[in-house]
């Protein structure tokens, strides 16, 4: 219970609590903080976040894992503060769902002609992506 | 003569009534008294006048009590989104600092407004915070640029400022507001590179009291001039890590932060126009009520007169028919 955690969507306060690890998904790869992390600002792609030894979860080694769709993360003295556009707990995610949306996003993106659909299509991608990424972590650990 | 006969024979007949105005015709004064009776009809507004009048303050009474109600059901609901959306401004604020007094050659004011009217003073307060907001650098008040979000802001500032607007965005409440709106409209404001942006709104305390508020958010390249003074650079404490350059991330920072502060604007001013509009319509339902009270008491006093006037002519025709 060392890092104080707090993720902020534009929308609501998504979750504020305590844990030991955070994984976050920067834009150069996965970023993991310990306790006495330098202080840093990154940003942060689509993707899956972890979060282990938090309040919400039972014992020190469990993970619990968000989906967050891109933003900004600032750690100093102990104190991580996630900035995310939109952020999906993985207990919300339907595994089923999930993947089939992972599916089709990936055909629409083969499929897609012209900047503005690829662009689009991307977008979405990478959104199913998260999810799907997210969901297959819980259903491991 | 007639006249006085009858008003006396009047007086006798209803002397058992607890008629008090009658009483009066008895005596002395009571001739004027008469007198005033039948010349009243005739110069006033006659009584089916006065009775649509009646009829039409009653609806508008019943549509201001609907439309309080309204406005309340509404405020309530936005009342949430509002108290949601503001832990995101916070971070940015400790992150950043606030510089309400930056001057700067390229600064783009935003005027939060509803599209929609009776909602009290709100957007007359706007309107008049940004002229003032505006006359207060007159070195850069040319260079300045308005974007208007809403109607009423638009028109009420075309007429005094028209020459600076840049953008206006209005419907932008008739479905819920959402922050991809708040991304996109931010996006389309750092386009022309400005300094600063000041956002002017109502932000919500209470139910009752609504503060014209300003937010500033300063966009990078200000940002580092702007904390390389006396505190020193509040940014040089955290280590940026990215694959781009430093001022990307920046800018990406900035941009978000001007699309989660516009976005909690929005909502907030949203609410605050709820909240107004309920207050103006109770009023509103209040004053209806009042001039209905007033109204009715004139009528029935007319509505008396008139047909104690007929009684008087009858009774002075049978008695007149009676001297005969």
């Amino acid at each position: 219970m060392s890092l104080q955690i707090s993720i902020l969507t534009p929308e609501r306060p998504f979750w504020n609590g305590q844990a030991d690890e955070i994984i976050l998904p920067t834009e150069t790869g996965e970023m993991g903080v310990l306790k006495n992390h330098a202080p840093i600002i990154t940003g942060l792609n689509v993707g899956a976040m972890l979060i282990r030894g938090g309040q919400a979860s039972g014992s020190k080694d469990e993970w619990n894992s968000y989906a967050i769709m891109g933003g900004f993360a600032l750690v100093k003295q102990n104190q991580v503060t996630i900035l995310a556009n939109e952020a999906v707990s993985a207990e919300n995610i339907n595994p089923e769902e999930a993947k089939d949306a992972f599916e089709t996003a990936k055909a629409n993106l083969e499929k897609a002609e012209g900047v503005k659909e690829k662009v689009e299509a991307n977008f979405a991608y990478k959104r199913a992506k998260a999810r799907y990424q997210v969901v297959k972590v819980l259903k491991k650990i | 003569m007639a006249l006085r006969n009858a008003a006396s024979f009047l007086g006798k007949s209803l002397a058992g009534a607890a008629e008090l105005g009658f009483s009066a015709a008895k005596t002395a004064g009571g001739e004027a008294l008469t007198n005033a009776f039948v010349t009243d009809g005739v110069r006033h507004a006659s009584n089916q006048a006065v009775k649509q009048r009646i009829r039409a303050i009653k609806n508008i009474g019943k549509i201001t009590k609907a439309m309080k109600m309204v406005a309340a059901s509404k405020m309530k609901n936005a009342q949430v989104a509002v108290e949601q959306s503001r832990g995101i401004v916070n971070p940015f604020v400790r992150l950043f600092g606030d510089f309400p007094a930056i001057e700067g050659k390229q600064n783009i004011t935003v005027a939060v407004s509803s599209d929609r009217g009776l909602c009290g003073g709100l957007n007359s307060n706007i309107a008049k915070y940004t002229r003032a907001l505006l006359k207060m650098d007159p070195t850069t008040s040319e260079t300045t640029k308005l974007v208007s979000i809403g109607d009423k802001g638009r028109s009420q500032l075309m007429r005094t400022n028209g020459e600076m607007f840049t953008h206006t965005f209005s419907e932008t409440y008739k479905v819920r507001v959402t922050f991809a709106q708040a991304s996109l409209i931010a996006e389309d404001l750092l386009k022309s590179n400005p300094e600063a942006v000041k956002i002017l709104f109502n932000k919500f305390r209470s139910a009752i009291s609504f503060k014209p508020t300003l937010a500033t958010i300063l966009t990078p390249e200000t940002l580092e001039k702007q904390l390389t003074e006396p505190s020193g650079n509040r940014l040089d404490a955290y280590e940026i890590e990215a694959s781009h350059e430093r001022s990307d991330v920046l800018r990406d920072l900035a941009e978000f932060q001007l699309a989660a502060t516009l976005y909690n604007a929005m909502l907030e001013n949203n609410c605050s126009e709820h909240a107004s509009r309920m207050s103006a319509m109770e009023n509103s339902t209040k004053s209806a009520g009042e001039m209905l009270g007033k109204l009715t008491l004139e009528y029935n006093r007319k509505r008396q007169a008139t047909i104690t006037t007929e009684l008087i002519e009858i009774i002075a025709g049978a008695s007149a028919l009676m001297d005969a």
